[in-house]
């Protein structure tokens, strides 16, 4: 046995292979059990965070509709560009890139190949990028034979087709798509959607591998609102309130808000407004330029305040002192009290001496109204009769309605921002002073939305309903996922109150204070309000707020509109004078596109014009019978025995009352022009005078009588414009004198 | 077992033989023995366990050197999946082919060729020295499309030599002239060759492997004593000198996997492999670290798929067909006629064994990552032929077992 294995060598040899046993393989499966099952989860995490390539797919975000579903805003294809520097090794091929996308993009070259230092596959170059650059940088791509490093994924971006339209109200959205302000923030999660995810595994280089991992979730899209509030009366709101705002030089902003006075859907809110494509750029031009004379650091800081400015929803965030528009609400409360009734005479002798006897509120008038009814001091708009209603209702009776009609607490319209009026107190005390000034809209403040749903209320007949501005939100197929329902609070006012007080004040629209924002047929009734603003007097003496709040029709409310301006600089502040017009003029335009039909009083249908009868190819004693039949006069040019071949104006036409009508019978005769004179700053006589004189038909429209108060402002033909002699002018009249 | 007894009456009696024999005794011996040789062994049975197992192990090797390599090969070789597998393939086949040859061949032919192969395996060593830096070390001979590295030649060039010189000293082993100095000597020469290259874990292997040989050959435990302290000394002075400045960052690596200013994506990527696969593992075919995320998942982090691809269940019953196979190839050692055949076994086991080990140590972060292949498993033809040849060997060797039963 000498040359075969020895008793040592077999314990030895045991030993090594006890070694490499224990010691290694059984070593070995230790650490495995570490890894693998103790520390396996975290380990797995890990692997997964590198591997799982989690793709969002983004859910489109709604649309929002107007009314007749016109689309407002809306999320369009758009294109977001990432640099993947990892893959971009070279200075060449980093300098060819780099010069190629600040080509493209506009961007700094500098800013790109700073980005392409860092070692990674997700450098954001630009967001939100138009078809046409992507093209031109796919396009680049190709040429240069780049096929790594650049990337193109989708992304959205919103899209105002109407872009300044009602932009306080919708709002618009950040680079995320997240809404900002307005419809898109407040309801931001209706119109976000959930997004989607795909999970699948991605090798090293971000390749997709074949992988049961790989999970999809669909994309839930967004919501779509739609609005109650219409594009056309929106648009019409916003073009005579910025003409009023210019015409007036209102300086510190301007509301006009139309409402369903029945179930609370807003139609139109304007305020100045701003371009909701490019929110962030300073849209007052004068402004813009002031800010870009500072130096930096006050240059952006009044560069934001000038944005969050124009981002203000003056109509629900900023609050004013209503004036004599809240006499309607003093009234209402007048009358549901009982304490007054149309007869009840007041006397105003010029102020009311406060109960110190040393101070005097003065009513506008100052020599004072005298006696008067309860329905003239409507229509006369009379402090000092207000203060004594105020007194007779005291103020615990003037505080609990002014809480019912939701004065004392945000209206719930659904937009963000809404601010809450102040009162003179938390708990509803008054002092005597604050009661007197109150009764008259004075040293309290209020939303305009506010209101204007406090208004709705008394119009209504009694109800105080929430304000909303969205009517539907309905899914991708149009589905209706949920209607915004008339939501009612209360009754505040019972229906006669609400009916008496109608009349009244259709009269003072009629024939009183508030005549300029009167439009025949459509029976408005309203109120006219200017206030004095507290502490906010410049140099040129006192700040006013002037506005008119009224609805339409009497017989059956349908719509209240508010219009305020704050602080206009211009000739006039009354409220009468500087609101009633855009009040009336978006009115006239508003309600026939509502469908409400005209229904005229007799005297108001005495004054209406009527429509030319087609005369051509008649004679011309046939044509005089015709036209006398309407109460219209005839100016012949040519012989007399021919036949009418032409006539101005022409058929259709609506000419006033009393008017003319040119009758040609032979075509070789020239037509006889005239220039157009001016109509402005004329009393109405004045202006008829210069009317036949000029063989021109006059229509007028607002407030006239037959005085001198009433003087022509606008004229709808320009001065020295040459027109055939009897085209029909139109010439708008506001009343001056006795409107507060 | 043999009652011990018996073989007690043997070693006495060797041992009584061996004091009053001198060399030339021993050479009679071997003239002896030459006569009896055959060269080929055709009536013997091999060891069919041992030869199982091999064969098993070497289809696993392949069938995850496929999952764990297309990925890579599809990426870096033209869509060609089966860039690597193919390759390997037709060297198993090979390799196969090699090892049947081997365990028909009689081993004791490989007394002949001890001293010439470890010349060959000295020159080797030198001559990759002027081969092209890859990787920042030389460590790879070309010879036209093959390529193989000169320490695996080193290996068996140590384990065959101290087996041979081992059996034919195995009386004098215990004295320091004739137990320690020569092998100190062959052992010095091949780690400082080793060292230039560098190849760190190639040393730690052949350090080991001639250790084990020596302690089995029977050298006096004291002069392991002695090499221990030397072997401190030495690698303490290497650190604090900082030569060892590859290795060391290396370690830095170890000592903190997870953290993120360490460069050690390979280990840190092999870890989330190993992780991932949990007890029950994603399924053959399915990691997803092998997809460019580990780098080179055929080479030395193989391992690492197979843990994610197969879970601890399937790692744990590899690892098990690995021991099972250590185990076999000591049995049959120790089974031996001889007592070259016994440690030439014992030090291809072990080997292998080793390799195995600190393969698995590397890519659990057990010890710091260098460069260990995983025998069967790892992609590497001339490498794959080297172990199925050296299976080969031990299957010899089995040939020629006692044919008493344990």
């Amino acid at each position: 046995m000498a040359k075969g294995v020895t008793v040592r060598m077999w314990r030895r040899a045991l030993l090594v292979l006890i070694i490499l046993l224990v010691g290694g393989f059984g070593v070995s499966i230790f650490r495995l059990v570490e890894w693998q099952l103790i520390q396996g989860k975290d380990l797995q995490q890990m692997a997964m965070a590198q591997q799982l390539k989690d793709i969002a797919i983004n859910a489109k975000r709604g649309t929002i509709y107007d009314k007749n579903m016109k689309p407002l805003a809306q999320s369009v294809e758009a294109w977001t560009v990432i640099l993947e520097p990892v893959y971009l090794k070279s200075d060449e091929s980093k300098n060819l890139v780099a010069t190629g996308l600040s080509e493209i993009l506009m961007i700094d070259k500098d800013e790109i190949l700073q980005k392409m230092r860092k070692e990674s596959f997700y450098e954001i170059i630009k967001r939100k990028i138009e078809n046409s650059d992507r093209d031109k940088i796919l396009a680049f791509k190709k040429d240069n034979k780049i096929s790594n490093g650049i990337r193109i994924i989708d992304d959205t971006k919103r899209c105002y087709p109407c872009g300044c339209l009602a932009s306080t109200v919708i709002g618009f959205t950040g680079l995320e798509n997240q809404g900002l302000s307005g419809i898109e923030n407040y309801y931001d999660q209706e119109l976000t959607g959930k997004p989607g995810r795909v999970v699948t595994a991605k090798n090293a280089i971000g390749m997709d591998i074949p992988c049961e991992h790989e999970q999809s979730m669909p994309a839930q899209n967004g919501r779509s609102l739609v609005l109650s509030i219409d594009e056309y009366i929106q648009g019409v709101m916003e073009k005579y309130l910025e003409a009023g705002r210019v015409h007036n030089n209102v300086v510190n902003g301007a509301v006009a808000i139309m409402m369903d006075v029945n179930n609370g859907e807003i139609l139109g809110m304007a305020t100045e407004g701003y371009d909701l494509n490019n929110p962030f750029d300073i849209k007052n031009e004068e402004e813009k330029a002031r800010i870009e004379t500072l130096e930096k650091e006050e240059r952006s800081k009044a560069e934001g305040e000038a944005l969050q400015k124009q981002w203000r929803n003056k109509a629900i965030s900023d609050t004013y002192m209503p004036g004599s528009t809240f006499k309607m609400i003093t009234a209402a409360m007048g009358l549901e009290e009982d304490v007054v009734n149309e007869g009840t005479r007041f006397n105003c002798s010029g102020g009311f001496r406060l109960f110190n006897k040393e101070k005097t509120v003065h009513c506008h008038k100052r020599e004072g109204h005298g006696s008067q009814s309860f329905l003239e001091a409507i229509c006369h708009s009379c402090n000092p009769a207000f203060i004594a209603l105020g007194q007779s209702l005291g103020a615990e009776r003037f505080y609990k309605y002014y809480r019912d009609f939701g004065l004392t607490q945000e209206t719930g319209v659904d937009l963000p921002g809404e601010a809450n009026g102040i009162f003179f107190s938390k708990d509803g005390t008054m002092q005597p002073m604050s009661l007197v000034v109150a009764s008259f809209g004075q040293n309290f403040s209020i939303t305009p939305i506010q209101l204007i749903t406090a208004v709705s209320a008394v119009a209504n007949g009694g109800k105080l309903v929430k304000p909303h501005v969205v009517k539907q939100i309905i899914d991708d197929s149009h589905n209706i996922v949920k209607i915004v329902d008339k939501n009612v609070k209360r009754q505040v006012i019972s229906k006669q109150t609400s009916q008496r007080l109608r009349k009244m004040l259709q009269k003072n629209v009629e024939v009183g204070s508030g005549r300029n924002g009167n439009v025949p047929g459509f029976q408005i009734f309203g109120k006219t309000g200017t206030a004095e603003k507290i502490g906010q007097s410049g140099q040129d003496g006192k700040d006013y707020i002037a506005s008119y709040c009224g609805c339409a029709p009497a017989d059956d409310p349908q719509i209240a509109l508010l219009v305020i301006y704050d602080t206009p600089k211009g000739k006039d502040y009354y409220g009468s004078a500087v609101a009633a017009p855009t009040f009336r003029t978006i009115m006239e335009e508003v309600l026939p596109h509502l469908g409400v039909r005209k229904k005229f009083t007799n005297s108001e249908l005495l004054n209406a014009g009527v429509s030319a009868p087609l005369l051509i190819g008649c004679s011309v004693d046939e044509s005089k019978e015709k036209l006398s039949r309407l109460g219209l006069k005839v100016q012949v040019s040519g012989p007399i025995e021919n036949k009418v071949v032409s006539q101005n104006p022409k058929s259709g036409i609506i000419i006033p009352k009393g008017g003319t009508v040119l009758l040609s019978t032979d075509s070789t005769i020239p037509e006889q022009k005239v220039a157009v004179p001016n109509f402005v700053g004329l009393t109405l006589s004045q202006v008829e005078k210069l009317a036949s004189l000029m063989k021109l038909n006059v229509c007028v429209s607002g407030a006239t009588n037959s005085g001198n108060e009433s003087k022509s402002v606008r004229q709808n033909i320009k001065l020295g414009t040459e027109v055939s002699q009897q085209t029909v002018i139109t010439v708008e009249f506001i009343q001056r004198a006795n409107i507060f | 077992m043999r009652p011990n007894r018996i073989l007690e009456k043997a070693y006495r009696e060797s041992v009584a033989v061996g004091k009053n024999t001198a060399i030339s005794e021993t050479r009679q011996l071997l003239e002896k023995r030459k006569k009896r040789f055959k060269l080929f062994l055709i009536n013997s049975k091999v060891d069919m366990p041992f030869l199982l197992l091999t064969l098993l192990l070497l289809i696993l090797g392949l069938i995850m050197l496929f999952s764990a390599s297309h990925p890579n090969a599809y990426h870096f070789h033209k869509g060609n999946s089966y860039y690597f597998i193919k390759s390997q393939a037709i060297w198993a086949i090979l390799g196969v082919v090699t090892l049947f040859f081997m365990s028909y061949l009689d081993y004791h032919h490989f007394h002949k060729l001890a001293v010439p192969i470890l010349c060959i395996s000295t020159i080797l060593l030198a001559l990759v020295l002027c081969m092209p830096v890859r990787n920042g070390v030389h460590r790879w001979i070309s010879l036209g499309p093959v390529s193989f590295q000169a320490s695996e030649v080193s290996k068996f060039a140590i384990v065959l030599s101290f087996a041979h010189f081992i059996s034919i000293n195995f009386k004098r082993m215990n004295k320091f002239k004739y137990g320690v100095i020569p092998y100190a000597a062959i052992l010095a020469i091949t780690a400082f060759l080793l060292y230039l290259e560098p190849h760190i874990s190639c040393i730690i292997i052949v350090v080991l492997l001639a250790g084990g040989m020596l302690y089995i050959g029977g050298v006096k435990l004291r002069w392991f004593g002695v090499v221990l302290i030397v072997a401190l000394a030495a690698v303490g002075y290497l650190i604090l000198s900082n030569k060892l400045s590859y290795a060391s960052a290396r370690v830095i690596n170890w000592l903190d996997p997870f953290n993120p200013n360490v460069n050690n994506w390979q280990t840190k990527q092999g870890l989330y492999a190993i992780g991932s696969g949990g007890f029950w593992g994603l399924g053959l075919g399915q990691s997803r670290q092998k997809h460019l995320f580990i780098p080179d998942p055929h080479n030395d982090f193989i391992f690492a798929v197979v843990c994610e691809e197969l879970g601890f269940l399937g790692a744990f019953i590899i690892l098990l067909i690995f021991s099972m196979l250590v185990w076999r190839g000591i049995v049959i050692s120790m089974r031996a006629k001889d007592k070259f055949g016994a440690l030439l076994g014992i030090g291809l086991t072990a080997q292998m064994a080793l390799q195995v080990i600190l393969n698995i140590f590397v890519v659990t972060n057990t010890i710091p990552n260098t460069g260990i292949s995983l025998p069967f498993f790892s992609y590497g033809g001339t490498a794959l032929v080297m172990l199925l040849a050296q299976m080969g060997i031990i299957l010899s060797i089995s040939r020629n077992v006692n044919l008493e039963k344990t």
